[in-house]
């Protein structure tokens, strides 16, 4: 068996070289199959290793809790909300939270003005706690410090975006901004963090919790986000469900009501995404599948043909001794190294495309083909090969030799 | 003709002698309505070593005779032993290793693999018997030493004259050793001087020790052999010694 597969690649080769020109455009369906293929699968899943890393950059520890009020009761006037007590309960009395920090939105308006300039940002009350929690780091300045909460101070952090948008300078630090009506002075840039799925975040303002609270005339009904990360060790599922029951404690919740907050772990986020990206390559992968079918069809086209040119050849292997296997091996290799080495050639293209694409667009994530898709991709180009090589091959085969030593 | 006696004789004096027994062989095809018997009860007896020519003219059924003694045909009725096998009752993958073993073909249009060279022509049968590359080789470049050929073992088909072409086909058929060598009119497409050569090449193989079976219509081709023998209308109207006369 080894042998006649040995023998039959030998002649395969010869004859896949004596018409070269040939035999490439014969493949070039399945090289263009195969190279949309790797392109599409390289482009998501370097974007899906790009926001896998993005995710990690938001802290892939961390939790998010926010006051959540379903619709219908939201038109019932009804809201939910998190109140500093809640961040007090879940300080005291959460389990292996490494920081945790309130964040305070700006509700009444998210202008900032400096000099002439005016645009509008995400203005956040925090503290300290933020930039361990976020992975938020300062290239200018220094962050919101616990002092500044106590005392209330009028001191701002600002993002990258906010510095240009306002025409700020090079170093905006001592510079004063105009918010809600007060002064702050800036007292840190923070490190530019690009993207994520079109959102900015570096277009941000944060300001100490205290002074954001004593913006907003103590309102009674203040709704805050909580922001935490947790220790190495700690189980994201385990602290999730320990606040929950602590949180619906605190909210008198009964057992058949539903929570009226939500925990958002960076980790869902992160699967969410890699969902739709997985969804995204599986379906373009399909669509694209398609063409490798087409160019199997044209292997098999210019196989059949192969076949009737060359069936004074079979007829004089034949004669000298070949046997059904001997014809049927020759032909289905032939057609199975054409595709495979369409798919090769795809391959490399295929890579090369996607690698093109993604460094002649900016905000696009360098590309990687998974280890995965290249066996695919081989392996269905190879399976395409015999799928289409078996027509063929087999009517070599069952040539009567005498008609075949007659054909002229 | 061969005597039911004679046969029984040949019998009695040993099965090796004996390389060919037809018996009654017929091959009939349907056109139509029409029944066209190509052969109608041929009945031969070749030995080991000897030298016969079939003549007849087109429509004898000599090409229909080569094709059943040559193993790529099976015929409608009688029997055939090769060597000792009763090849009738062979499927097509052990015909297909018969002819390899027993048989070497030469034809008269030379059937060469075109794209192949002179050496991988000859090559070419022994990859159906699981032989190395390097032993292949070995044994094709001998069987182009014997027809004199193994100054031109690298060209292809088409830049060799006609006469070498045929002399790699005879290599082709002498590298498996088989025990006939078929020749289908091998001097057909050759000028006269080349056919000569070609046929004085047949000559020195047969003193070597080589069963040849020329078919052709050729009567001075015919000539050379030992034995000719007549066909005509899928019959055998004569089988006479060569150098006999004609009538």
């Amino acid at each position: 068996m080894f042998y006649v597969i040995f023998e039959s690649t030998r002649s395969a080769l010869i004859s896949i070289f004596a018409h070269g020109l040939r035999s490439f455009l014969t493949t070039l369906g399945i090289v263009i199959g195969v190279a949309s293929v790797i392109a599409v699968v390289s482009l998501t899943q370097g974007m899906s290793a790009f926001i896998g890393e993005s995710f990690s950059s938001l802290g892939s520890n961390s939790l998010t809790i926010q006051s959540y009020t379903p619709i219908a009761e939201q038109m019932r006037g009804v809201r939910a909300r998190l109140t500093p007590e809640d961040l007090e309960l879940i300080e005291r009395r959460g389990e292996s939270i490494a920081s945790i920090t309130p964040i305070l939105y700006a509700n009444r308006t998210s202008q900032i003005r400096y000099a002439a300039q005016t645009t509008f940002s995400q203005i956040m009350g925090t503290t300290y706690a933020y930039s361990d929690v976020s992975q938020s780091y300062m290239l200018l300045g220094r962050f919101i410090a616990e002092s500044d909460n106590l005392t209330r101070r009028r001191v701002a952090v600002i993002g990258e975006k906010v510095r240009e948008d306002l025409a700020l300078p090079e170093n905006p630090v001592n510079e004063y901004v105009e918010l809600g009506g007060e002064w702050f002075k800036i007292i840190g840039l923070l490190e530019p963090k690009g993207d994520i799925m079109g959102f900015n975040q570096d277009d941000i303002v944060l300001v100490p919790y205290s002074t954001m609270v004593s913006l907003q005339g103590n309102q009674a009904r203040t709704d805050i986000q909580i922001q935490l990360s947790l220790s190495e060790d700690a189980d994201v599922e385990d602290v999730t469900r320990q606040l929950t029951a602590l949180l619906r404690n605190a909210h008198d919740l009964g057992p058949d009501e539903d929570d009226d907050f939500v925990i958002n772990t960076a980790e869902q986020l992160m699967e969410t995404f890699d969902t739709i990206i997985n969804m995204v390559t599986l379906v373009i992968g399909g669509i694209v599948s398609i063409s490798l079918l087409v160019g199997g069809i044209g292997i098999m086209n210019i196989m059949l043909v192969s076949v009737t040119e060359r069936t004074r050849e079979i007829g004089i292997c034949k004669a000298v001794g070949a046997k059904r296997h001997h014809i049927l091996a020759q032909f289905l290799i032939e057609a199975m190294l054409l595709s495979l080495l369409g798919g090769l050639i795809g391959l490399a293209l295929g890579y090369g495309l996607g690698t093109a694409i993604s460094s002649s667009i900016d905000s696009f994530p360098p590309a990687s083909i998974p280890l995965w898709a290249i066996a695919l991709a081989l392996g269905f180009s190879g399976f395409v090969g015999v799928l289409f090589g078996i027509l063929p091959a087999a009517k070599a085969a069952n040539l009567d030799p005498i008609d075949a030593l007659r054909y002229e | 003709m061969n005597s039911v006696d004679e046969s029984a004789a040949a019998k009695d004096a040993g099965e090796d002698s004996v390389l060919i027994r037809m018996q009654d062989i017929r091959k009939h095809y349907e056109m139509g309505s029409q029944i066209v018997r190509a052969l109608d009860g041929i009945s031969v007896e070749i030995g080991r070593g000897d030298w016969v020519s079939f003549i007849g003219s087109s429509g004898s059924g000599k090409s229909t005779f080569l094709n059943i003694l040559g193993c790529l045909d099976r015929p409608s009725g009688g029997e055939y032993f090769l060597n000792g096998v009763y090849v009738e009752e062979l499927g097509a993958n052990q015909l297909a290793e018969i002819r390899n073993r027993e048989i070497g073909f030469i034809f008269q249009s030379f059937n060469l693999l075109p794209r192949a060279t002179a050496l991988g022509n000859v090559m070419q049968p022994l990859v159906y018997r699981r032989i190395s590359y390097r032993r292949r080789k070995e044994m094709a470049m001998e069987a182009l030493r014997r027809v004199r050929l193994d100054d031109r073992m690298d060209h292809l088909p088409n830049q060799l004259s006609g006469g070498q072409r045929q002399r790699v086909a005879i290599a082709r058929a002498l590298v498996t050793e088989p025990s006939i060598l078929l020749a289908d009119e091998p001097t057909g497409n050759l000028d006269s001087r080349t056919g000569a050569e070609i046929m004085q090449l047949f000559d020195q193989l047969h003193r070597e020790g080589q069963t040849l079976i020329l078919v052709t219509h050729e009567e001075d081709v015919a000539g050379l052999g030992d034995r000719v023998i007549e066909l005509l209308d899928g019959k055998i109207i004569r089988d006479r010694r060569a150098g006999e006369p004609l009538h």
